[in-house]
């Protein structure tokens, strides 16, 4: 009985330590957006508002266009999330399911793509987008963005489709469907799974990058929500409050999505990490 | 109509073709393109501001970068901050990884919170810390002054001090990726090796050495190439946190090369310091996937 309650609390105070660990600087600004500019800068600080107030979203709404951004940040996850997902898709069927010499090369290809860092090639990619006058538009990040994915989808679409059996698809070509139609009527929604959590994988990916869209897309209707907040400091100011209510705002919807949706998201981590 | 019935019906290798043309055209314009293009560059000197006309330089440029002091400062802040903020994050995700593998009744609380540093973006993340850090406002300093410290600590402002306030939060944000991974792995490991190992009297330092490390080795060697190469290309959480600053203590190469092209337009130099990163990456990650095949 003794022991079995030191487990307990053990893995209390465990599970308390990973949770607070995870959540502390959304908790932290999360309380910070909903304090008054006055106790922002009161000392000693204090840690839980006395007066709760949400005139600093008004604000970040007000300072900045910050819809503008969440439509941006968005539009281009989406678009990139999209375009990968097809392009992946394509990558990891042919991998995994047809009978072509050079498999292993093909895959080994397509993952060492991100070893390169994006970053190096900053200058070329740059150079290209001024060159095709894509600069600030959303193609300028969404075909970087879906090269940036493509590894990952790649490798959990190629165990998914590896992981349906192929006599289900042999069985729908001897009722007369073609190659194509078996692919689109049985591998495909026997798939949808695992093109969900690479979606989810892809989507963040777009989400989160920073570099990129802040020199290809520097315009200020074409910013995404990391470079548009990170542009909320002045010279010499930083409107605390205000950028924290604009980073609860961005926050909460990937969040969300994750939170939804963390088996998933943990299984397509794990897979694409530990086959890679 | 045979082209049609091709089409509709397609042998393997030509379905096969059709189905990796996408992802190829994508690497090629994206990825090989840009390596050319870049290794091209470099032997050039062009800039942008000053009507892109490209003078042929041959290896000057090359010759620029190794006496320029701010592309070794760069490369020191860089290498450090990858020899610092790897291993640290390894520790720490292990640890992580280690409490959340504790057989807990809820999973979700514990698997989001492992989750919320993964999905955060490392731009924000360099905000919200810059904030933490804050020397009047910030919580650290507030915890540190109740544990006894009198005098606020300057911590983005002293040279010495952003850096360490930058790889605290490269380790907090990178370490929760780490523990995905680890976790896995622990979840892997047979309970009836520490079973065995427990009727032989080993005890839980022996097992964890004995058994848990070795078994993790795959985990561990995965979690460390991933996390070396977004080391390297530190960017954000030092942008974010002090734009490289104080003066360029906390600048990285990446910083260097967004500073050189897109700040001052300077391609030429940009593409050959662009270069030097390029072939640093490929040195770490060639020593590590050499150590893959060795171990396969």
């Amino acid at each position: 009985m003794n022991k079995l309650f030191e487990g307990r609390s053990l893995r209390f105070i465990a599970a308390t330590m990973v949770v607070l660990n995870g959540f502390f600087p959304a908790v932290w600004i999360l309380l910070t957006s909903l304090k008054t500019e006055g106790e922002l800068v009161h000392k000693p600080i204090t840690y839980l508002p006395h007066e709760l107030v949400l005139s600093n979203y008004v604000q970040a709404f007000a300072d900045q266009p910050l819809l503008k951004y969440l439509g941006n940040s968005l539009a281009v996850a989406g678009m990139s999330t999209l375009v990968s997902l097809v392009v992946a898709a394509f990558a990891a069927y042919a991998i995994a399911r047809l009978n072509m010499k050079y498999r292993q090369l093909v895959l080994t290809c397509i993952v060492a793509s991100s070893m390169f860092p994006l970053v190096t090639l900053l200058v070329p990619i740059f150079e290209t987008m001024r060159n095709l006058n894509l600069l600030n538009t959303y193609t300028a990040l969404v075909l970087p963005y879906t090269v940036l994915s493509l590894p990952v989808c790649t490798l959990v679409l190629v165990s998914f489709f590896q992981s349906i059996p192929k006599d289900l698809e042999n069985a729908a070509m001897i009722d007369g469907c073609t190659r194509m139609g078996a692919l689109w009527r049985v591998v495909v929604p026997l798939a949808a799974p695992g093109v969900f959590t690479a979606g989810i994988l892809a989507f963040v990916n777009a989400w989160d990058e920073f570099l990129l869209a802040l020199s290809l897309n520097a315009s200020a209707s074409m910013r995404t929500l990391p470079v548009g907040i990170s542009l909320y400091q002045g010279e010499f100011t930083f409107p605390w409050p205000v950028i924290s209510a604009a980073l609860v705002v961005a926050i909460v919807p990937i969040a969300v999505l994750i939170a939804a949706f963390q088996e998933r998201v943990v299984g397509g981590l794990t897979q694409g990490g530990l086959k890679g | 109509m045979a082209l049609i019935n091709r089409l509709r019906d397609p042998s393997d290798k030509t379905l096969a073709v059709m189905m990796l043309a996408p992802a190829f055209l994508l690497l090629a314009l994206i990825v090989v393109y840009p390596i050319g293009r870049l290794i091209w560059n470099s032997f050039f000197d062009l800039r942008l501001s000053g009507g892109g006309e490209a003078k042929f330089v041959g290896l000057d440029n090359y010759a620029l970068v190794l006496q320029d002091p701010d592309f070794w400062n760069a490369t020191k802040n860089t290498v450090l901050i990858t020899l610092i903020t790897v291993p640290g994050a390894l520790v720490v995700g292990l640890g992580l990884a280690m409490l959340a593998n504790l057989p807990f009744k809820r999973q979700w609380p514990v698997r989001l919170a492992l989750l919320l540093p993964w999905a955060l973006p490392l731009a924000f993340c360099g905000l919200i810390f810059a904030w933490f850090f804050h020397s009047e406002y910030g919580v650290v300093n507030d915890v540190m002054r109740r544990a006894g410290q009198t005098e606020p600590r300057m911590w983005l402002l002293e040279p010495t001090w952003a850096f360490a306030a930058i790889c605290i939060t490269i380790v907090w944000k990178t370490s929760s990726f780490m523990a995905l991974i680890l976790l896995a792995g622990l979840q892997m490991i047979p309970k009836s090796l520490y079973e065995a190992a427990e009727v032989d009297g080993a005890s839980k330092l022996q097992q964890f050495w004995q058994i848990t490390i070795p078994m993790l080795m795959p985990s561990i060697i995965v979690a460390l190439i991933f996390r070396t190469i977004t080391a390297l290309q530190t960017f954000d959480i030092p942008y974010t946190m002090t734009k490289g600053g104080p003066g360029n203590s906390t600048e990285t190469l990446a910083m260097l090369i967004h500073k050189t092209t897109i700040d001052y337009l300077d391609v030429g130099y940009g593409s050959t310091l662009a270069v030097f990163m390029f072939v640093l990456s490929l040195c770490v990650t060639g020593v590590y996937l050499k150590r893959i095949g060795n171990n396969a």
